[in-house]
């Protein structure tokens, strides 16, 4: 049969010779997946069906030096949501937001992110209060698909204690994730923030553990796999901090709800620090869930800044406890002997157009270096200033350990500053400021800033008779390879002979105990104290109160500094606080015996009933 | 008695044995596919599909019996039956997608139905028309019979079953000896169509359009036709798109490129190319796949049923079943070739088209090369109303045979 042209066998060929290309192309296109791109599929399929679920590391707990723990974890509960079983979700969100105070939308994308895995829990919240556990436990009926997963949490003291030294850890951001991935961190991952937290992480966070799960397309766990063998976690590392805690609640405590600053207490003989307050504190508590709006805006824009590390972070004016570092200056490079006496002190001095005052208006008349420094003699120390230069005593003041970072295991921790004449003419202008500067800075003023830490380090360094060495916290750690404990590191020695060294610890001791010294207040009974009043202006309020000691004097075991902000005199205010310190530092470590609380007389007792 | 000339030939052994094979496979893959579902009625889906080709094998043999002659008179009939029933769905579903009638006892997919209806009056109208093959008036007549159901299942909307209609319209015309000139004018619209998706590959298709009008040398009334027909249909692609249902778009878009939204619409594509690929030359074995049981693929006892089959069973495995189709595919061709009715002829080349168009699309969808149009697969996938229409295709091709020297 022949139609237009060609015949109906001619069609069925053609028509079987179309279908069967066609068919042949499938085969080819099916052949090229199976096997080319076999193992590229196969390890799809298998990333598929495979859920690597993460078995957290237990963090490390943190002890004090005497095993008090400062540091544990507890358990807590995370709010997790499982899409499948939401039905409204814009009811759940708007109700879950209010309950956890998590925007409404955060909760909404957290869902709706992961859509496909309807049976996987999705966290929206960790840590979450006691308060919010219960209503959601109540009211289950009213929350369809919210869960409550077991956690744990870290647990810090109460009331803010040690916070600036302890730091928290909070949950990684995405940046650092994508910096740190592969090194054991993964979404959801804590990573310390501050303090001891971030500084010693690597131990503190253990290594997680794994498990393989299989699950459906839609997330839901069929059972372990049975061809990997689950990874378990590997617990942190202990630290054993050099901090006594009992000392660090009692300075703590010195301060109380009025007064801010900060004590920083050492042990001179191997740097460890044995108390870190800084006062206003934070509640470390508050970071180990999200920390919510609120307390974040009340936390930053406090006025006292609670979330300042005072220690190490703040620069204060020294003020007069800087003399001994002059002093120890002028006499090394002997610009004055310990038998230098200058123009009498008549309550000022005058250089140039200009009166530098000192503190006592009715003068302290001739006095020598260690008697000038003891009564804190401000006419004193601007001629000895004058003579020693500003070149000497920059030198002089940087071979101390101050215009720079101590190196402290634990980090923010600021420089200070030592102007030099590079640093005045870059601000002023080359040769565009007054010689006089120098008279100021050798009376601790002026453009000189120090942290609290470098004033006690240097102090340290006074009492041990000349080692500067580095500030640290951590005492040890237990690892599986055995305890590590910090050595005591010596950064350098002080640029002053031992002959110069004796003259500032005999002055220091004068302070405290001599005719003429500024800090009678800060003896002890049963001990001798030796140290350095600072009473420090401040363009923005009363004089912050300046007192660094150690005792006991011939054979010291502790060294302190403390600064209380706009407190007025050094010896009111700071040299008692340090001295209650001193005193109980001494007490516990059985140098001088406990003083038993004085009881009142049975009969006052009788009396005040009656 | 003698039903038939002639003799039970090798042929109809070979396309029943072939068709057997095929259906119980399906039965073994849907029970593979869905043994990890997470409901009784899900996991027992191979049990139904084992009632329902009881079934389709007594329709195979009901319709290997009843003379063609009965088809080709009740073909107008059943046709209109068909049409009334599409009509009664649209009113149904009150214009939304309703596909089915229930018949209590199960779901009636009247888009099968109207495959078989839309072959059965293509042939009668067609062995029955003395206008030549290059009428105007023949052409316009089928093109309207055709577009009837069409528009209206469409309307369901169901896209790849009114594309099984033109693909069988299309070949059926061809069988009947369409010139040339006609095939061109009825398969580049279609084509402009999707060339109009970007003006380059429209450009360079209009030119071979004018480059074959001047080989062929139809006349001026068919060159302007052709290049009218051409121009309009590359012309109303946007306007056609912005008719396409959001999903329908989605599809298309994502048959195009899978990474545009891997969660979503592309998530199908990607699975099933996972499953078929991770299957490699052997395959994962028997209820071992685990795209499979742990529901990585939709639909995979339905559309997705060649998926399963190349994760489970590997290259080998869909070799296998490929080589039955094409021997069905084969076969078919040849009787329809051999056949001295000429319905039986136009009803078996229209019964082809339907398998080995469902063939091509569905595995081309398990294999990435097509998109999502949710057609099922002949005598695999789970479904009564699919099964019954596969062996009744069977059914006519092997009467067809029995029957091959009667006028």
């Amino acid at each position: 049969m022949t139609v237009g042209g060609y015949t109906r066998a001619l069609r069925a060929n053609l028509l079987a010779g179309f279908l069967l290309t066609v068919i042949l192309l499938l085969i080819v296109r099916m052949f090229y997946m199976q096997t080319f791109q076999h193992e590229a599929y196969l390890e799809i399929s298998e990333k598929n069906r495979i859920r690597v679920v993460p078995e957290i590391a237990v963090r490390g707990r943190v002890f004090d030096r005497n095993g008090i723990l400062l540091i544990d974890n507890r358990p807590s509960y995370a709010v997790a949501a499982v899409p499948s079983e939401i039905t409204n979700l814009n009811a759940v969100s708007s109700d879950l937001s209010e309950l956890l105070g998590v925007p409404e939308e955060r909760i909404q994308q957290k869902i709706r992110k992961s859509r496909y895995r309807r049976y996987e829990p999705v966290r929206l919240k960790r840590d979450a209060s006691f308060d919010v556990v219960c209503r959601i436990e109540e009211a289950s009926d009213h929350y369809p698909g919210i869960v409550l997963q077991l956690d744990q949490s870290r647990n810090y003291p109460e009331h803010g204690s040690a916070a600036h030294l302890l730091g928290y850890p909070s949950e990684i951001t995405e940046d650092e994730l994508d910096r740190l991935r592969g090194k054991g961190f993964r979404s959801g991952s804590l990573i310390g923030r501050k303090g001891i937290e971030r500084s010693y992480d690597h131990y503190l966070r253990g290594i997680d553990g794994t498990r393989h799960l299989e699950v459906t397309a839609e997330g839901k766990i069929v059972g372990p796999l049975d061809e990997r063998a689950p990874i378990m976690p590997t617990a942190g590392f202990d630290l054993t901090l050099t901090i006594d805690y009992d000392l660090q609640l009692l300075g703590e405590s010195l301060f109380g709800d009025s007064l801010s600053g900060a004590l920083v207490a050492m042990d001179p003989n191997t740097g460890g620090i044995l108390a870190f307050v800084s006062q206003p504190t934070f509640d470390a508590n508050l970071f180990t869930g999200p920390l919510s709006t609120e307390d974040w805006k009340r936390l930053s824009t406090d006025q006292q800044h609670p979330l300042l590390n005072r220690c190490i972070q703040a620069t204060y004016p020294p003020g007069s406890s800087y003399k001994l570092i002059v002093a120890g200056a002028a006499l090394e490079s002997g610009t004055v002997t310990t038998e230098t006496r200058f123009l009498g002190c008549t309550g000022g001095y005058r250089y140039g157009n200009r009166v530098f005052k000192c503190h006592k208006l009715s003068g302290h008349g001739v006095l020598t270096l260690v008697d000038a420094i003891a009564a804190s003699c401000n006419v004193y120390f601007y001629q000895l200033g004058k003579k020693l230069g500003l070149e000497k005593f920059s030198e002089y003041s940087r071979a101390c350990g101050f215009g720079k970072r101590l190196g402290i295991d634990l980090g923010d921790e600021v420089p200070g500053l030592v102007p030099d004449a590079d640093y005045y003419d870059n601000r002023y202008g080359e040769r565009k400021w007054p010689k006089s500067v120098i008279l100021n800075l050798t009376i601790g003023q002026g453009e000189l800033l120090v942290t609290p830490l470098q004033m006690a380090t240097f102090y340290s360094a006074l009492a041990n008779g000349g080692r500067l060495l580095r500030p640290h916290v951590l005492r040890g750690l237990e690892t599986v390879e055995g305890a590590i404990s910090m050595d005591t590191e010596e950064i350098r020695r002080l640029p002053f002979s031992p002959e110069t060294i004796a003259v500032l610890q005999k002055a220091a001791f004068e302070v405290v105990n001599g005719v003429l010294g500024t800090a009678r207040r800060a003896r002890i009974d049963g001990t001798t104290v030796a140290g350095k009043t600072g009473t420090a202006q401040n363009p923005h309020g009363n004089e912050h109160s300046w007192f660094c000691a150690y005792a006991p004097a011939d054979d010291p075991v502790i060294a302190v500094a403390c600064i209380v902000e706009n407190a007025g005199h050094g010896g009111a205010v700071a040299a008692p606080i340090v001295a209650k310190v001193i005193e109980r530092y001494l007490q516990s470590n059985g140098i001088i015996p406990e003083v038993p609380q004085p009881e009142l007389p049975m009969e006052e007792i009788v009396d005040a009933t009656l | 008695m003698q039903l038939f000339r002639g003799n039970i030939s090798k042929s109809a052994l070979l396309l029943f044995a072939a068709a057997l094979f095929l259906t119980s496979v399906g039965i073994v893959i849907i029970q593979s596919a869905m043994f990890a579902a997470p409901t009784q009625y899900e996991q027992d889906y191979f049990k139904r599909q084992m009632i329902w080709t009881v079934a389709a094998l007594f329709l195979f043999v009901i319709v290997v019996f009843v003379p063609m002659r009965f088809f080709e008179v009740f073909a107008y009939v059943f046709f209109g039956v068909v049409v009334i029933m599409l009509a009664g769905l649209l009113f149904k579903g009150g214009g939304r997608a309703a596909r089915w009638y229930n018949l209590g006892f199960f779901n009636l997919q009247v888009a099968e139905l109207a495959k078989i209806a839309v072959v059965f009056v293509l042939a009668r109208y067609l062995t029955y028309s003395r206008r030549p093959a290059n009428s105007v008036r023949r052409f316009a007549s089928v093109l309207i019979l055709v577009a009837i159901p069409m528009l209206m299942v469409l309307k369901q909307p169901d896209l790849g079953t009114s594309i099984v209609f033109v693909a069988v319209l299309i070949t059926v015309l061809y069988w009947s000896g369409l010139p040339a000139t006609y095939m061109l004018l009825l398969i580049t619209p279609v084509v402009s169509l999707i060339a109009s998706s970007h003006w380059i590959s429209w450009i360079v298709f209009f030119v071979l359009v004018l480059v074959l009008l001047q080989m062929i040398k139809p006349g001026t009334l068919f060159s302007i036709a052709t290049i009218g027909v051409n121009l309009l249909s590359g012309m109303i692609m946007p306007f056609i798109w912005n008719r396409l249902q959001d999903y329908q778009k989605m599809r298309i878009l994502v048959f195009l490129d899978p990474g545009r939204d891997p969660l979503g619409a592309g998530y199908q594509i990607i699975q099933s190319k996972v499953a078929v690929g991770s299957g490699g030359l052997w395959g994962k074995g028997y209820m071992a796949g685990t795209q499979t049981n742990l529901a990585f693929i939709p639909e995979r006892h339905t559309d997705f049923v060649f998926s399963v089959i190349g994760e489970e069973f590997g290259f080998w495995g869909g070799l296998l079943i490929l080589i039955a189709f094409v021997g069905i595919i084969l076969l078919g061709i040849r009787i329809a070739l051999k056949c001295r009715n000429r319905f039986s002829s136009f009803v078996v080349i229209g019964g082809v088209t339907i398998i080995a168009f469902q063939l091509v699309v569905n595995v081309g969808m398990a294999l990435g090369l097509m998109p999502v149009t949710g057609l099922p697969l002949p005598f695999i996938s789970y479904g009564g109303s699919s099964l019954l229409m596969s062996w009744m295709i069977l059914g006519l091709i092997v009467n067809s045979e029995l029957n091959w020297q009667e006028y």
